[in-house]
């Protein structure tokens, strides 16, 4: 048996106890994103004892992400080491009683549901909504609950999600967390039909972020999956959180009736668009050209055409762009493909891209993701 | 009728304030309201089918009538992490 002393603190918690801390230690918790919030999320569920954390990213450390990515330090940005594995060798002294999985990937429709052998709960720790919508179909499909966060600029938004059975694939679902249809919530989808069209929403990279209030939601999502996950189902804040801490923010939002008022395509109808791979966008390597083209995820409601000027004068922070009446072209300062060639970006007024200068898809994603945002 | 609008995050970022008030008819919906509002800020015009409502902090879908002294509030997912 597992030597809990080191969890005292912990377990004199009431609602915790030993046998509490019992129920962390066989967990498993699936974090995927490691970025700003997923190392909050990773750093606090290995402290708290969570037994196993399996992460996933694509990306490596880097300089600009020691502002708020906690568990990353200098020398991983010089050996240019890949954030699941930085955050698995952090984690690893932290605490030795824990396993920790890193999975250096994309997370796509392809590999998610390995990913989630043996998985009790999801954290997102993602930074576009495509794949939040992935984990989304992921959760309701498979019966697992799901913690959403998001931060950018100095506002974050957390919602904890129970799925409905109703469109559940997974006829006995796997996870420790089990709950009765009457404690369900609305999905991810439910109160956010639609990702916002590319280029309309800021990311981190585009509007800045204040690592303060990264900090808060990633606690309100670990504070959630530690009540799932010990058993204090009826802990459980079931509200949409809100917050800014620049503008002194901080509201709940009742979205109990989401679900009963919509026409969810995932947990009412059960298309699972995003887990099927039929919707998403797509990334493409352009053959022979060291180039990818990206086609984002087109809505079924009518877009405007995005607006390439201000999306330009965000992007002239990170280079030099330039837009005509057809598209917008420029090339970034700090963001290198292959040999150290600066990358080039290409948009269009409908959002499809050409990332130049890599043939790598997920590489020209996390381009489009961090600096168009989807 | 006037109705106050709370703006949440980049909406509140974007318009400069957090916080509107807008007139409308007797009997509107959120929808309705939506329509207006979209004329007068374009990132709400981006933003409309992602954007969730609530009024008096009780989500609420877009066909939902508004009464008189309702606040409601328009809530952006927020996509950074």
């Amino acid at each position: 048996m597992t030597d809990l002393s080191r969890y005292h603190r912990q377990m004199l918690l009431e609602d915790i106890g030993q046998v509490g801390q019992q129920k962390l230690a066989q967990s498993h918790a699936l974090i995927v994103g490691c970025g700003a919030l997923g190392t909050v999320i990773a750093d606090s569920l290995a402290r708290a004892g969570v037994g196993t954390l399996s992460i996933v990213d694509r990306d490596t450390v880097e300089i600009t992400n020691l502002q708020r990515q906690v568990l990353f330090d200098e020398n991983d940005v010089l050996k240019q080491i890949p954030k699941a594995q930085a955050a698995k060798a952090k984690l690893a002294k932290i605490n030795s009683q824990i396993k920790v999985n890193a999975h250096v990937t994309d997370f796509s429709f392809k590999n998610a549901q390995l990913l989630i052998e043996d998985v009790d709960i999801l954290l997102d720790g993602l930074d576009n909504f495509q794949t939040r919508y992935l984990l989304n179909d992921l959760a309701v499909a498979n019966g697992l609950p799901y913690i959403y966060g998001g931060a950018v600029g100095t506002t974050g938004m957390s919602l904890a999600i129970l799925p409905h059975s109703h469109a559940r694939k997974n006829k006995s679902p796997q996870s420790s967390v089990s709950w009765p249809d009457e404690l369900s919530t609305p999905c991810l989808r439910c109160i956010f039909p639609e990702a916002p069209p590319p280029g309309a929403s800021p990311t981190c990279d585009t509007a800045g972020v204040l690592g303060a209030v990264v900090s808060i939601i990633a606690s309100h999502q670990v504070a959630q999956a530690i009540k799932l996950l010990t058993g204090n189902m009826d802990r459980l804040d079931r509200s949409l959180l809100s917050i800014d801490v620049w503008l002194n923010q901080h509201r709940t939002l009742d979205v109990s009736t989401a679900r009963n008022t919509s026409d969810c395509p995932c947990c009412v109808k059960g298309e699972f668009e995003f887990l099927f791979g039929q919707t998403g966008g797509e990334a493409t390597s352009l053959c022979g050209r060291n180039a990818v083209q990206i086609n984002p995820q087109k809505s079924e409601s009518e877009q405007p055409n995005m607006d390439l000027s201000s999306i330009a004068l965000n992007l002239n922070k990170h280079g030099t762009f330039t837009v005509n009446q057809y598209l917008l072209h420029g090339q970034f300062t700090n963001e290198q493909g292959k040999n150290g060639i600066p990358v080039e970006l290409t948009l269009f007024p409908d959002g499809r891209a050409i990332v130049k200068g890599t043939d790598e898809p997920e590489f020209a994603r996390s381009i489009y993701a961090k600096y168009i945002g989807n | 009728m006037q109705c106050q609008v709370l703006l949440f995050a980049q909406l509140a970022q974007t318009i400069g304030k957090d916080r509107i008030t807008i007139e409308l008819s007797n009997g509107a919906t959120v929808n309705e309201a939506l329509n207006e509002l979209a004329q007068e800020h374009k990132t709400i015009a981006q933003m409309r089918n992602s954007i969730a409502v609530a009024i008096n902090e009780q989500y609420c879908n877009t066909n939902t009538e508004i009464k008189d002294g309702d606040t409601l509030a328009l809530i952006p997912p927020v996509s950074g992490g």
